[in-house]
């Protein structure tokens, strides 16, 4: 009896790379794998040159905690345009993109890398807590925007940042983002937690 | 109409079923351990988002499937509800059309009131019965009520593990989560006292009419139910800040509505230590179904009725003044073992018989 025939031993070790990446089923590993394959060429190693390139070249930036590039440095940190009294606090690095998309922030980011959760054995010393009281020390920060998560471990996270912050820095300016009505709406599409936080957070308008 | 028909497929021990459902009652019978109180439970799962016999979702995946789906038109709508147990996804559709936020879905769905077996234990039991009943009536009454609640338990949970977690409390990390649980747990409490002060004339009035029915005399007996929150919902910071040496000592949030209960009580006595077992079976029921006409004072919809085999227990002199009692426009589904003593009824009824997974019109 002739054994069945399967994939090459190549072929069988680029699909089990595939599959591990995330999103992507063992049929759809199986697709990619072979349209790679039978393009040859060009889009197979331009992939792996790209994914050597960036594998070799990034890194979290010490510093803000977004992503840099070895050589070039970090695009936040080293852009001398950018506002130095300003800084940002974010969760994650990803979350960094959309508040630069809004073109409204000119300062600088420090992303934690989490967020608290106790249950999940996160804690203080768990997040780059210790680099932010750095930056702070060195003067130039006046104003720190917490821009953690409207959740529960993002709100705790944001409470507790508040504290420590104003233990250590009495002068310091700590803002939270503002929560409230989202554009366009009318009030009655808003549920009474949203309301109360956008009455509390209301500002004065500027008389005509 | 509220629930037209139900589709489901690998939903606990149902391969796949598919049943129209009559307007106004339809019944389900069947042995013991054939399915019955599961096609129920798909019914509130699929218009609720939530089942009254589970908290886990992978509970109701039939055994060896890799998820359920139950889908059904309701309100002239087509609702879906998938869920994956790889990752434990949720899919919820209407219309065809995915629905991302649960508040709209539920928005879209129907009302249900569960009335089964252990009822009895609104009654008999713990607090904890008595929040679950109020907290499946909110969150059909006030949008707001379910967010609140599960950010609320949520918050509860992180800040016990910190107070249980280190030899002395680390209060700057707690506080962190107290200031997340007090706004939640004011809304909470705020709700549930206007819910009590809703339901309470509605139960005292479900409570005399069933009474009536049976023979009793209308002046005795009056039912009343008074709320005891947990915390007061204005001052919970200033409370928690007060009992701070006592969460010390031990090392749970000792205010708050996790703490929250109503007392039942027949002529002011309280009833779960005054009142008979068949006293206490006639107070859950007038508990649910006051819940069912709040509903329908309240968003002027008439609940679909849920009852699981509530009728074994009841003498045929009972059964029809139950059936009696339940609101007329309400949709029923009806599970029970024995058909017979409903026969004299002759009600307009569809049939289902249920064996082992297995649904067949009678």
């Amino acid at each position: 009896m002739i054994p069945a025939v399967g994939y090459p031993d190549e072929i069988r070790a680029l699909i089990a790379q595939l599959k591990r990446l995330p999103g992507v089923g063992p049929r759809s590993a199986e697709r990619i794998a072979l349209w790679l394959l039978r393009s040859r060429q060009t889009p197979s190693t331009d992939l792996a040159t790209a994914l050597n390139q960036a594998q070799a070249e990034i890194e979290l930036c010490p510093v803000c905690g977004f992503f840099a590039s070895r050589t070039a440095g970090c695009t936040l940190c080293g852009n001398s345009d950018r506002d130095v009294t300003q800084l940002c606090v974010v969760e994650q690095a990803t979350d960094v993109l959309p508040l630069e998309r809004t073109g409204a922030f000119r300062g600088h980011y420090h992303a934690l890398h989490g967020r608290l959760s106790p249950l999940d054995n996160i804690g203080p010393e768990d997040l780059r807590i210790d680099t932010l009281m750095q930056r702070l020390r060195e003067g130039f920060i006046t104003e720190v925007i917490l821009a953690t998560g409207s959740d529960v471990e993002g709100e705790a996270t944001a409470n507790y940042l508040a504290g420590a912050l104003g233990a250590s820095f009495p002068g310091l300016t700590v803002t939270r983002l503002a929560q409230g009505l989202p554009a366009g709406g009318g009030l009655d599409s808003a549920d009474d937690l949203t309301l109360l936080r956008a009455l509390s957070g209301r500002r004065r308008l500027a008389a005509h | 109409m509220p629930i037209t028909s139900l589709r489901l497929r690998d939903f606990r021990c149902f391969e796949s079923l598919s049943c129209p459902l009559a307007p106004g009652e339809t019944l389900f019978t069947g042995d013991n351990a054939q399915g019955k109180t599961s096609i129920l439970e798909a019914v509130c799962v699929l218009l609720r988002l939530q089942s009254p016999r589970t908290l886990a979702g992978r509970e109701l995946v039939r055994f060896g499937a890799p998820g359920f789906g139950i889908a059904g038109s309701v309100n002239g709508r087509e609702l879906t509800h998938t869920h994956t147990l790889a990752g434990t996804e949720r899919r919820l559709l209407i219309d065809g059309e995915a629905s991302t936020r649960p508040g709209d879905y539920l928005a879209a769905s129907g009302l249900v009131v569960w009335m089964g077996n252990n009822d009895l234990e609104l009654v008999s039991g713990s607090g904890e019965p008595r929040r679950r009943f109020l907290d499946f009536l909110g969150s059909q009454l006030f949008p707001e009520y379910r967010p609140a609640l599960r950010a609320y338990e949520k918050a509860l949970k992180q800040r016990n593990f910190l107070l249980k977690r280190d030899a002395s409390p680390a209060w700057a990390e707690i506080d962190a989560y107290t200031a997340v649980l007090v706004p939640y747990g004011e809304t909470l409490l705020r709700l549930r006292a206007a819910l009590l002060e809703k339901l309470a004339p509605h139960a005292t009035a479900a409570h005399t009419a069933i009474r009536m029915a049976d023979g009793g005399a209308p002046a005795s007996e009056a039912l009343s139910l008074t709320f005891h929150p947990g915390g007061d919902s204005s001052q919970l910071s200033a409370q928690l800040l007060a009992r701070r040496a006592d969460e010390a000592r031990r090392r749970v949030t000792l205010h708050g509505p996790h703490r929250d209960d109503f007392l039942i009580a027949l002529d002011a006595m309280p009833a779960a230590s005054f009142a008979s077992e068949g006293q206490q079976r006639t107070i859950a029921l007038a508990l649910k179904l006051a819940q069912a006409t709040l509903l329908r004072e309240a968003r002027g919809q008439a609940p679909v009725l849920l009852l699981d085999d509530i009728f074994g227990e009841l003498d045929p002199g009972r059964r029809n003044a139950l059936l009696a009692a339940l609101p007329a426009d309400s949709q029923k589904l009806i599970t029970t073992t024995h058909l017979h003593w409903l026969e004299a009824h002759e009600r307009p009824a569809a049939r289902y018989h249920v064996v082992k997974g297995s649904v067949t019109p009678e």
